[in-house]
């Protein structure tokens, strides 16, 4: 039998469950999780749901970005950061999260999906420690 | 001189660029015996090498729709879940210099044998595709192995791929550390690569190759029985990725894999746990492509396209003497000849145990030189014939005295052959004994008394026959006024033994 991917199974969903709503929604949900149930997935709904959020966001041009800097940022820099991101990956909207890390030191960590901009002091003194230390 | 430090310091500061890049980037989901899943890593490729914040390098094998396989090529203990795995762009390289010769590395290329750091010169990708058919050329040159029963009856020519085959304890490493002895001021590298070792045995053979003088042409790339299954799939890629940049250099390399049956074990391991379906004998369906592509990078290239070759030795252990198993035949399929040695000539006394009717050399005939293959043409089907006869005449005790003198014959060729381990013979003096062996010079000296005529014989002639060395050295054959000389030293030399 053939192996069903939490990928698979969240592209199924999205499929059957696309421009429903009201009643036909909560069956196409309904049927879903009884799919799952018998599929025995449901120990892997926590993937299925980031996939279908992923396949959601994709559809709809969502890009989500965190970003982490040493100290709390403006909200017009942010908004900044915000509309670069949305221009570079030329999406519809931005869904960002920001943190604050003292360890970092300075600058910013960007991250949108499985792309990381590490513009920290923290990482740029790693890498000059590594030029310091590498074999002439 | 504190101010010398601080200015150096500056230098090396001012010096440094820190570009920011985005990076592509995964998380570790699970890992489990050297293997590590990784969410992520979107575009990377196939065998591309990845770091994670340990330090600790892997390599991506396995690229499925929601995960990356990776191998992790170091401690994996200092590996942990949700760990940031960054992806290099790179595929896993080595570094390589002329500094290397000499030293023990492990499969990554570090030193492993405390004589400090290896100045890097450049770094080569451990997979790379073989070179192609307009690049290379047909395999003439010789590669002298010193053990007479190989460069008699099975020779080898530089870019060859033979096999040395056999059960445990029948000296298969030793014809390939013979053949390493054999290689000094014979213009050729020396890379020997150990698959899954045992430490001590290491150590054993690389006092033997320092005493012998051979370490100063010869590299040895190990990944220890004590070490992840991982190291031990990309150390014969390593290590012919170093012969590689000497043959770029025109140079003529020989490389030694042993073995290539821990080898496919390691990659069975790794395919297991990677949960790629197991096929015959649980081997991977790709196991036959393992050894292809690596064995594809033995060549002679033609001086056109640089020169040089890689003569490669791989190793295959068997079980009792099957070698019809999975790997062996594979690997048989794959080279240009193979060496059986078998245990039943090992315990009769018969050393090097090459099993003369199993073994054959493909291409290698064409590499010998003229003198060689002049004495030693017919020793093969003699000692084939020698071999029917002996059995067949334990039935009968009437022989004709054709049938006797065959015998005889047999017998004093399989003394010949035989030899000390770590005593490589050189070439001329393998073409003195065995032309004294065919022409008949041997026939009535004692089959006991071989050894020690040998001996002399070689001695002698060195003497007294100085225009046939000569020649043999100069022209790879003799000439008739060398050959007078020759016959007439035997004959003086034969008087005067007893």
């Amino acid at each position: 039998m053939t192996k069903i991917s939490p990928k698979n199974a969240a592209e199924a969903i999205y499929r059957a469950t696309k421009g429903k709503l009201g009643n036909d929604l909560g069956l196409a949900l309904k049927r879903s999780v009884q799919v799952l149930q018998n599929k025995r997935m449901i120990g892997k709904s926590g993937e299925v749901l980031s996939a279908l959020q992923e396949i959601i966001d994709r559809k709809e041009g969502i890009v989500r970005m965190k970003a982490t800097t040493a100290q709390r940022i403006e909200n017009i820099e942010r908004k900044k950061l915000e509309n670069e991101v949305k221009e570079k990956y030329k999406a519809q909207s931005v869904i960002s999260e920001f943190f604050e890390k003292p360890e970092l030191l300075g600058g910013i960590r960007v991250e949108v999906g499985d792309e990381v901009l590490d513009a920290t002091y923290k990482n740029k003194l790693r890498k000059l420690e590594k030029f310091l230390i590498r074999e002439i | 001189m504190s101010n010398n430090i601080v200015e150096n310091l500056r230098k090396e500061i001012e010096a440094f660029k820190a570009d920011v890049q985005t990076e592509k980037v995964g998380h570790v989901m699970e890992v489990f015996d050297g293997i590590a899943k990784v969410s992520g890593l979107s575009d990377i490729k196939s065998s591309e090498m990845v770091t994670f914040p340990s330090g600790v390098m892997g390599v991506a094998l396995n690229l499925e729709e929601d995960a990356v396989g990776v191998i992790i090529l170091g401690d994996f203990s200092k590996v942990k879940e949700g760990d940031e795995v960054k992806a290099t762009g790179k595929i896993l390289e080595i570094p390589v210099s002329d500094s290397i010769l000499g030293r023990a590395v492990n499969a990554m290329g570090a030193p492993i044998d405390g004589k400090g750091a290896i100045k890097a010169g450049k770094t080569y990708p451990i997979e790379k595709v073989a070179p192609g058919v307009v690049t290379r050329q047909s395999v003439d040159q010789p590669v002298a192995t010193g053990i007479k029963a190989i460069d008699a009856i099975i020779p080898v020519g530089r870019g060859q791929r033979e096999l040395i085959i056999g059960d445990r304890q029948t000296g298969k490493t030793a014809i390939a550390i013979d053949a390493i002895l054999n290689q000094k001021g014979q213009n050729m590298i020396c890379v020997y690569v150990s698959i899954g070792q045992k430490d001590s045995k290491l150590r054993k053979l690389q006092a033997r190759l320092e005493d012998g003088g051979a370490m100063t042409y010869t590299v040895i790339v190990s990944a220890g029985a004590s070490e992840a299954a991982a190291m031990s799939y990309i150390a014969p890629y390593a290590g012919v990725s170093i012969a590689e940049y000497f043959m770029d250099q025109g140079k003529d390399v020989l490389i030694i894999y042993d073995d290539l049956s821990k080898h496919a074990v390691a990659y069975r391991e790794i395919s297991l746990l990677l949960r790629r379906p197991p096929g015959r004998e649980a081997y991977p369906g790709d196991v036959f492509y393992l050894h292809s592509r690596l064995l594809e990078r033995a060549c002679r290239r033609n001086v056109k396209y640089g020169g040089g070759s890689i003569t490669a030795f791989p190793i295959i252990e068997t079980q009792a003497g099957d070698i019809s198993a999975y790997i062996p035949t594979n690997v048989i399929s794959i080279t240009d000849g193979q060496i059986f040695l078998e245990t039943d000539l090992f315990y009769k006394g018969i050393r090097p145990a090459v099993n003369v009717g199993s073994s054959v050399s493909r291409v290698g005939s064409s590499a010998q030189i003229k003198a060689m293959k002049k004495v030693a043409g017919t020793l093969k089907l003699d000692l084939a014939q020698f071999r029917e006869l002996e059995a067949f005449s334990q039935f009968g005790s009437d022989l004709d005295e054709s049938t006797k003198k065959q015998l005889e014959r047999g017998k004093r060729s399989v003394e010949v052959l035989k030899q000390l381990q770590y005593a490589p013979v050189k070439t001329e003096h393998q073409v003195v004994t065995f032309y004294a062996l065919t022409k008949g010079f041997m026939d009535d000296v004692p089959v006991a008394k071989i050894k020690e005529f040998e001996s002399g014989l070689i001695e002698y002639t060195e003497r007294h026959a100085k225009v046939f060395y000569k020649d043999i050295a100069d022209t790879k054959m003799w000439t008739d006024k060398g050959e007078e000389q020759f016959k007439k030293a035997i004959a003086e030399f034969k008087s005067s033994f007893k």
